[in-house]
């Protein structure tokens, strides 16, 4: 059965969600909205799905919209709750899951969604973090995803990168400076769990905080994963290798989760070209 | 909050529009692509209102269209962008790079706690410590303070009090007894948390037979504005018009080409009624039938 990347990517993601966890996206999140619904319907049916800032709690689409106060993302719903009710939630501690992805993402796992350049000098201004601020330094575990790893050349040749040594701002606290100075600082939460990109799966060193890789993606290779990465990530001498999807997981995915496919609307249209057989 | 005891709050868009003065802080209702009082808005901008400061979580095409329109000096919203149908906010990304429009990005509970504190009346609510994110720089006037219980370090959010809140509800009644529909998102709050609050409201009845979201007293005027969230959406009644905001997205890229859209959309229609004829009514109305 042949498959492509956002299924892998979704489907990683999804298997990051334990049975019984509180499990939250914020705006802009096709790829976390599929895998929170993949969980629910696969491995994870105690699992509690709050559905974006609408509040909608397990509610059950029959296809995933492109905005995150759609209708659509409301049917089925058993509870449509306030927006400051979930917030508490993840205040007192009780928000196990949550994602965040970012324009630039640093080898801590800080994330930027507010602005390349500097304060007082905005090159480009990001749509913003909504949630992240906050909630990274409350909710148990976060996810960050991107799909866009892969290193880009701007149009003055310029190599733009993703993951970068260092963010031009922090919008979501990952591990701060590395070691324990987040915890230090008193700042609550456990902070960045994994991150799944287009290329490979990371987690985090024990001691140095800095992203070590985990799995990489059947079709890359551990130079590439150094490549595209502007710091050098922690690499152990055995890589293994992403698991693939289930044909039974790919059927849910395609038939009951995303019929309509919003999970491509993230990748680059190249990468949605590579093919996967398992 | 204030209290507006008055018993018929009915009034034109156009002396609503006018209980919003040059420099305030205004809160609009709804978030994204829903619920967002948009009629309002281009009342605002044919007044040629100034200055003002919005608040609230993540938004869309209210701040964009305002920023566009040339009436926000300050946005502290969490977000401002349209998702993955059509990405960046030209406007407000434009205004900001520029300096024209001061970004005082919030983080949604921190901005909830502002408004929170404001509805309690207190001077400030503590928030788990976020000394760490960037957003504090931000916002010179959130303070680290150490928790006089428990000594862990927090962060004081100073109350946060629109001077005027518009709300776009499904019905409400002449006395200000307002029906919003879900999303909820932070109306509720913000109604609480404002010295004002208007509501534009799909119909304005004498006397509403259901429980309000929002008692009379909360609100200052009430204006009735057929479809006046559109392009975003009223569920269960219309949804967003995602066709036209692709045209406003793709018009806003270019500054001069947006101002073909503020004179066809904005300045254009001498009334509401006639700014109706401009849009495909059936389309977002039947789209329980897509």
């Amino acid at each position: 059965m042949e498959y492509t990347i956002d299924e892998l990517m979704a489907v990683t993601m999804a298997r990051l969600i334990k049975d019984g966890d509180v499990v939250f996206h914020g705006v802009a999140s096709p790829l976390p909205m599929v895998a929170s619904r993949l969980a629910k319907l696969t491995h994870a049916p105690n699992s509690v799905y709050f559905a974006g800032t609408g509040g909608a709690m397990n509610p059950t689409p029959p296809f995933l919209p492109t905005m995150t106060q759609d209708a659509v993302l409301f049917e089925g719903a058993e509870a449509i709750l306030t927006v400051d009710y979930i917030f508490n939630l993840a205040a007192r501690g009780e928000m196990d899951v949550m994602y965040f992805s970012g324009g630039q993402i640093d080898k801590y796992g800080n994330l930027n969604n507010s602005l390349i350049g500097g304060i007082d000098d905005i090159k480009v201004k990001l749509p913003g973090g909504a949630g992240g601020a906050n909630l990274s330094c409350e909710v148990n575990k976060f996810i960050i995803w991107t799909t866009r790893h892969r290193k880009r050349v701007s149009s003055s040749g310029r190599e733009i990168y993703t993951l970068v040594d260092k963010v031009d701002f922090i919008t979501s606290t990952g591990f701060y400076q590395g070691g324990d100075s987040r915890e230090k600082l008193g700042i609550h939460g456990g902070g960045p769990y994994k991150v799944v990109t287009e290329l490979c799966v990371f987690g985090f060193d024990e001691k140095s905080k800095i992203m070590k890789l985990e799995t990489v993606h059947p079709d890359v290779t551990v130079e590439d994963i150094l490549e595209n990465t502007m710091f050098t990530p922690v690499v152990p001498d055995e890589v293994g290798v992403t698991s693939h999807p289930t044909e039974e997981e790919l059927e849910i995915l395609r038939n009951e989760v995303d019929p309509t496919g919003i999970r491509k609307l993230e990748f680059p249209k190249d990468e949605l070209k590579r093919k996967f057989e398992i | 909050m204030g209290v507006f005891p008055e018993s018929d709050k009915k009034m034109s868009l156009e002396d609503a529009a006018k209980l919003v003065k040059d420099g305030d802080i205004i809160a609009f209702g709804g978030a994204l692509s829903v619920r967002e009082p948009i009629a309002f808005i281009r009342e605002l901008i044919r007044q040629r209102v100034k200055d003002l400061h919005t608040v609230g979580t993540a938004h869309g095409f209210d701040i964009d269209l305002a920023v566009g329109g040339g009436i926000v000096k300050y946005v502290q919203n969490t977000y401002v962008g349209f998702e993955f149908d059509f990405g960046l906010a030209p406007n407000f990304r434009r205004a900001v790079e520029k300096g024209e429009v001061i970004s005082k990005e919030d983080g949604c509970n921190s901005l909830i706690y502002g408004l929170r504190a404001a509805a309690l009346g207190v001077p400030f609510l503590p928030h788990l410590n976020f000394e760490t994110s960037d957003i504090m720089k931000l916002h010179p006037e959130f303070k680290k303070f150490k928790c006089p219980i428990t000594g862990q370090t927090l962060i004081a959010i100073p109350a946060l009090e629109p001077d005027v809140t518009v709300l776009h509800a499904r019905i409400a009644d002449k006395k200000g007894n307002t029906i919003i529909s879900k999303p909820y998102v932070a109306d509720i709050l913000m109604a609480r948390a404002s010295k004002k609050v208007v509501v534009t409201a799909e119909k304005v009845v004498d006397r509403l037979d259901r429980e309000p979201h929002i008692p009379y007293f909360e609100v200052t005027a009430v204006v009735e504005v057929p479809y006046g969230a559109h392009p975003t959406a009223l569920y269960p009644d219309y949804t967003y018009d995602k066709d036209h905001m692709g045209e406003y997205v793709r018009l806003a890229r270019d500054p001069d080409n947006f101002q073909q859209y503020l004179d066809k959309y904005v300045f254009g229609p001498k009334s509401h009624e006639e700014y109706l004829e401009l849009i495909d009514i059936e389309k977002i109305t039947n789209w329980k039938t897509w």
